[in-house]
């Protein structure tokens, strides 16, 4: 059973290059069928060989892997904030259906450097109740900011039940100070690089504030934002 | 989709493995089934049961792949590098990958020898694995009073030494790279333990032969070779080194022929001495390789990243082929030392 934050590690079989697997969230999965949806951006060596394959090409899944994000304990009718920069989107389906299934209602807070970035919009709208807001860098689709601005303004305290993010860096840095002031219990999906996925290289690991390290794969990739030195 | 742990069958009074390591011991020889005769190879005082070992660092603490693999299967686990207390490691980002291969600098994180010896070691001990502990110190001091910690364990087969670790300030590399610094080390260490020393060398050594012969002569059973190779990767677009450490460790099948090389060389040089060849293994035929080119046993090391039950296909995929020619693994040992003169170059340094 997959949960909503998990991932996978994705192997392109018989290359040496990229010789690591990539990590992908899993952005949907359906049980009934087998089938793992993964939202992917072609940026580097990884994604570049997944662009290439054609259709029914055979790749390799390792997983699910990583701790998932936290939903038990949240009351029905509950109202969440979800907060996405770019491909940091991809997990967001399935945890919204599962948040649908539990009758708690989302706030969807979509950024990106421009309109191309919010490409995937519907596969995010209409699972549960809730308004979304989009904001861009360039201001050709939604707002002109950025989304932690907008994430800022239209969040108060006692608004929101969760805060769930996942974004670049910059984006968690400028949103932990945010849900600090208003109290929000939140969980970041960090985006390290990582070369196993299963906590043995202990190369994805990010500062902690409690501890040096934090392993992104095993103890994350879900992390409240008070344990993380951004 | 994560495969079910399958290591319900190594529990059984496999785990006092260290009578058998420390041979000669009083026991009497137990009749080996088929494929285990077949199979086992005897690097010095250390009887294994397959010639496939887990390169440390590359495989946690071994618990990390129960899922994948019955540790009991393997002819042993090469533990994460282990340090008097517990150790935080480099800043990230610690590894970059790079063509058919990775940098890294982990810099030997790890909980610590205590805390492996009560946390982790019964575990792996239940299990039936095969375990080699991984050293590493500052000083020549801190090295002598791991083994000593390690002295009473129950269920360790041997020590491995890392005088080659590349992304650390202290210790480390530097006892590996000087001949002269590495027979004092392991002097001091040979008469510290009673367990099985293996040395692992650095390949970065300036003379790798003077420094196996320097190992060898100052007391280890078994050298391994090799650790990664010093590397760097640098970002075009910010001119900054991919790794915080600035440099970093090369390993995967980028450097398999570096190390067939070195480990051929080595063998050459040093006719008696048990090798354990490690270097970008991730096949049988790369097992083979190693095998011909003079190693008793291998170790997989950035394989299990990429595949985690890479060790235990290994071993079946080495029992298929010994059985279907009826030969044992040792046998397969420095053949390519058997098969006609050396290369003219093969002796060469640089």
């Amino acid at each position: 059973m997959i949960r909503p934050g998990q991932f996978v590690m994705l192997e392109v079989p018989g290359r040496v290059r990229p010789y690591l697997r990539r990590a992908y969230s899993v952005a949907d999965a359906r049980p009934d069928t087998g089938q793992v949806e993964l939202l992917v951006k072609t940026i580097g060596a990884g994604t570049a060989a997944l662009e290439e394959l054609i259709e029914e090409s055979e790749v390799r899944l390792l997983g699910p892997l990583g701790n998932g994000f936290g939903i038990d304990g949240l009351p029905a009718g509950a109202r969440v904030a979800v907060v996405a920069g770019g491909i940091g989107a991809a997990p967001f389906p399935l945890l919204l259906r599962a948040l649908a299934k539990r009758a708690i209602a989302a706030d969807f807070f979509f950024g990106g450097r421009g309109e191309t970035d919010l490409a995937l919009l519907d596969r995010f709208e209409g699972h549960v109740p809730g308004e979304t807001f989009l904001s861009t860098d360039d201001g050709s689709a939604g707002e002109r900011g950025r989304v932690t601005d907008l994430f800022r303004r239209r969040a108060q305290a006692g608004r929101y039940a969760r805060l769930y993010a996942c974004g670049p860096m910059p984006m968690f840095a400028a949103l932990a100070p945010i849900a600090a002031d208003l109290r929000l219990p939140s969980e970041f999906s960090t985006e390290a690089e990582m070369g196993c996925g299963f906590g043995a290289c202990l190369g994805c690991v990010i500062p902690g504030m409690d501890k040096p390290f934090i392993i992104s794969c095993t103890e994350g990739p879900n992390l409240p934002p008070e344990r993380v030195k951004w | 989709m994560v495969k079910e742990a399958d290591g319900g069958t190594g529990g059984l009074g496999d785990g006092g493995k260290e009578p058998e390591a420390n041979a000669p011991s009083p026991r009497l020889p137990v009749p080996p089934s088929g494929t285990e005769s077949l199979l086992a190879v005897q690097l010095g005082p250390l009887r294994l049961k397959n010639p496939i070992v887990t390169a440390s660092g590359t495989f946690g603490y071994g618990l990390e792949f129960t899922d994948w693999v019955d540790l009991a299967r393997l002819g042993g686990l090469c533990t994460k590098g282990l340090s008097l207390r517990p150790h935080a490691g480099n800043e990230p980002p610690r590894i970059c990958e790079t063509p058919a291969g990775m940098l890294n600098a982990i810099g030997l994180q790890n909980i610590g020898v205590e805390a492996f010896l009560s946390e982790k070691l019964p575990r792996l001990r239940s299990m039936g694995a095969t375990v080699i502990a991984n050293v590493w110190g500052d000083l020549e001091e801190d090295y002598v009073a791991i083994v000593k910690a390690l002295e009473g364990a129950q269920g360790l087969a041997a020590v491995e030494l890392n005088i080659s670790c590349p992304n650390v300030e202290k210790g480390g590399m530097l006892f590996g790279n000087s001949p002269s610094a590495t027979a004092s080390l392991v002097s001091r260490v040979r008469v510290a333990t009673r367990f099985p020393l293996i040395v692992k060398l650095s390949p970065n050594a300036p003379d790798l032969v003077e420094s196996a012969r320097a190992a060898r002569t100052a007391g280890a059973d078994v050298l391994s070779l090799v650790n990664t190779f010093v590397g760097m990767a640098i970002d075009p677009e910010t001119a900054r080194p991919r790794l915080s450490f600035g440099t970093g460790g090369l390993s995967g099948p980028a450097i398999k022929p570096l190390a067939v090389r070195m480990v051929y060389q080595v063998a050459r040089a040093l006719p008696d001495t048990p090798l354990m060849g490690i270097g970008g293994i991730s096949s049988l035929s790369d097992v083979l390789e190693f095998l011909a080119a003079g190693a008793t046993a291998i170790q997989v090391g950035t394989a299990n990243f990429v595949e985690p039950g890479v060790s235990q296909r290994l071993v079946e995929e080495l029992e298929q082929y010994c059985l279907g020619r009826g030969i044992a693994a040792a046998s397969l040992v420095g053949r390519a030392h058997r098969t006609g003169p050396a290369p003219a170059d093969a002796g060469a340094e640089g």
